[in-house]
């Protein structure tokens, strides 16, 4: 049931996510949103189906996101889940990503590059 | 005897070393005074050939006759020391003679008169040893014809005095030897007494333990634990002024005290007011009592406690901080007037360490005293024990130093003890092993009670504990973790254990996770979700160990 699928859509890159994010593939997960970000492209994350997620798997969150200011391209995080929700609590991130309701929210929330 | 003094041939002198022989003899094999003096005044009777012989004693200002030989027997007989030419003898020290007793006015007639004993003639020689006069032996009327005693019985008495001194100096210390050895005993059994008076140690899970290494036969150290209504447990322990017997006696009183008015719940302030006021109306030649008390309550680590004149406690939180718990009052037994204090800690996971003068006292093989900051390298140098085995291991390096003083130590252990096993887990250290971990993690917790929300908190501490073994524990290679879950009172406590190289404890920094940093977060969610977390060595000395705990309910 873990899944990591990527999309492009209307211009992003979209990671969609499912499953529990631990050390065992969060690796997948980055290797997904950084493959967006060196593409050029913005990527937003759906986590809509993620019911669990570890520290390794927010750190990839955390590069992309740091990648993405340096390349001055768009992220956030689409459709967060309670259990994601909770962590990126605990871990003092929820302010920093900013993240959307839904897709669509996502697209008109910011424009595709930070620079635009 | 008989056969040897028989042979006259053999000359004077030869005689009197076969005499002197057998009495040496008969001396050395019989530790009985009595039966030995009179023993010697029969061959002494035989050998001079005199009617009578006495060996009498000094007893306070008393001559006492110990040992009596001849026709009217005055064994028994008590006279002033200085009457008589027995009195004059010792007195002037040396011998006397006396050929004709009628004719000398030092003669004390008043024996003779009540045995109808007639004496005649007499020769005393004083019992001494050193300069330390003791006796007399005394020796009446020679059988022959005149009744007179010559020159060369003189001699022979004189040698046969030096022996009998020898004789009853032997006796004498035998005597106090015997003494010696029946008071060792009568304090072997007081020592026994006094170490059953000291608590049973408990059956395990127990937060206290202690131990107490007398300098001597009896000890005035002590302690004492006790239940206290309400599931409190009660602890004293103390060290009385002085040392021996005395000391002894009052650490029965007091440890008594404190025991009987503890039990009943008494708050410390008055229970160290009511033991202090009657130590004061009976303690004697200003002995005091240096005493520490307290309150434990299991379920929430917390302690009262009072300190009045003993050593500063040492408590030590399980991250190896220190916190000296300082007497603010003195010693019980000194003035009725004294006010106690309580004082409140938690001690959580915690230990507090209480130690008698002796411990601190105590030297190392270099002569250098163990003092307070050498105890505290002890307690270091075990810290990674869990409570029993510490314990132990103190107590052997304690009796590895040359103590000179009572050496006693209680320890109260947070709630470090064994509690009820949840969960005992052993896993490959490898990423896949997750979701095993998780899911057993959840389930054990579902199992304890934890609300849906603690079980999700829990559960990534673990997880993100498991993956940082996996992760900088093995770094890739193979290797097993083993992962324990128990409840300890209100609180879960997670034991993980690896087998992989020691981590530098300074490397388990939790970082405040922030827009460039992503290392230390996982160590930050274990912070941020367990009450307290340290890293250990374990007691066998390889790989590492995490406790996690996390109170509930």
């Amino acid at each position: 049931m873990n899944r990591c699928e990527t999309r492009d859509e209307h211009g992003y890159r979209v990671v969609t996510v499912a499953g529990e994010v631990d050390l065992s593939w969060s690796a997948e997960v980055r290797a997904a949103i950084l493959a967006g970000l060196d593409a050029k492209q913005p990527v937003l994350v759906d986590l809509a189906a993620v019911s669990y997620i570890d520290s390794s798997g927010i750190a990839s969150f955390v590069e992309g996101y740091q990648r993405a200011r340096k390349e001055r391209l768009q992220f956030g995080l689409v459709a967060v889940s309670a259990p994601v929700l909770a962590v990126l609590t605990l871990a003092r991130l929820e302010t920093v990503f900013p993240i959307h309701g839904d897709l669509a929210a996502a697209r008109t929330a910011a424009p595709r590059a930070a620079s635009a | 005897m008989h056969g040897l003094l028989g042979s006259e041939a053999a000359g004077g002198e030869s005689r009197e070393l076969f005499l002197l022989a057998e009495l040496s003899q008969a001396f050395a094999q019989s530790l009985d005074l009595d039966e030995t003096l009179r023993a010697a005044a029969d061959h002494i009777i035989d050998f001079l050939d005199a009617e009578a012989a006495s060996v009498f004693l000094l007893e306070g200002e008393e001559l006492v006759c110990r040992a009596s030989s001849g026709p009217s027997p005055i064994a028994g007989l008590r006279i002033p020391r200085t009457a008589g030419i027995v009195g004059k003898t010792l007195a002037e020290g040396g011998w006397k003679m006396v050929r004709d007793v009628n004719a000398d006015p030092d003669f004390y007639a008043k024996v003779d008169t009540e045995t109808k004993f007639v004496t005649r003639s007499i020769m005393c020689i004083t019992l001494q040893a050193g300069d330390k006069r003791f006796g007399v032996l005394e020796v009446l009327n020679k059988r022959d014809g005149t009744g007179l005693f010559s020159d060369q019985d003189l001699q022979v008495l004189r040698v046969l005095g030096t022996a009998v001194s020898l004789a009853i100096r032997n006796a004498q210390m035998a005597v106090e030897l015997m003494t010696q050895n029946r008071m060792k005993r009568e304090l072997d059994l007081a020592r026994e007494l006094q170490q059953q008076l000291l608590p049973k140690p408990r059956q395990q899970p127990f937060p206290l333990a202690g131990i107490n290494l007398p300098a001597r036969e009896v000890s005035g150290d002590f302690y004492d634990y006790f239940e206290v209504e309400g599931g409190r447990l009660g602890f004293t322990i103390g060290d009385v002024s002085g040392k021996g017997l005395n000391a002894a006696l009052l650490m029965v009183r007091t440890t008594s005290l404190l025991r009987c008015l503890g039990r009943a719940g008494l708050p410390l302030p008055r229970l160290l007011a009511r033991v202090n006021a009657e130590l004061c109306e009976t303690a004697t030649r200003g002995m005091f009592v240096c005493v520490f008390a307290g309150l434990f309550d299991p379920r929430t680590a917390r302690l009262t406690w009072a300190n009045a004149g003993f050593p500063p406690g040492l408590y030590r939180t399980a991250g190896g901080r220190y916190q000296r718990l300082k007497a603010d009052a003195p010693p019980l037994g000194i003035n009725t007037d004294t006010q106690f204090h309580e004082h409140h800690l938690h001690v959580g996971d915690g230990a507090l360490y209480l130690c008698t003068d002796g411990v601190t006292e105590a030297h190392d093989a270099d002569g250098k005293p163990l003092d307070e900051a050498g105890l505290r390298r002890l307690i270091e140098q075990h810290a990674a024990l869990t409570p029993g085995p510490r314990l132990t291991a103190l107590v052997q390096s304690l009796r590895d130093l040359s103590r000179k003083d009572d050496t006693t130590l209680l320890v109260l252990e947070g709630r470090e003890q064994a509690g009820e096993r949840l969960m005992d887990l052993h896993l490959p250290a490898q990423p896949e092993s997750l979701r095993r971990v998780r899911e057993a993690v959840a389930a054990s917790l579902r199992k304890a009670g934890c609300s849906p929300a603690v079980v999700d908190r829990l559960v990534l501490a673990l997880d993100e504990a498991c993956a940082n073994v996996i992760r900088h524990g093995y770094r890739g290679t193979q290797g097993l973790m083993d992962l324990v879950l128990e409840r300890r009172g209100e609180s879960l406590v997670f034991l993980l254990r690896d087998y992989a190289e020691a981590v530098t404890p300074a490397r388990l920094k939790p970082r405040r996770p922030s827009r460039s940093r992503i290392g230390g977060l996982g160590l930050h969610f274990i912070d941020t979700i367990m009450d307290h977390w340290e890293h250990r060595k374990p007691a066998d000395g390889r790989g590492n160990l995490l406790v996690m705990s996390k109170k509930i309910g």
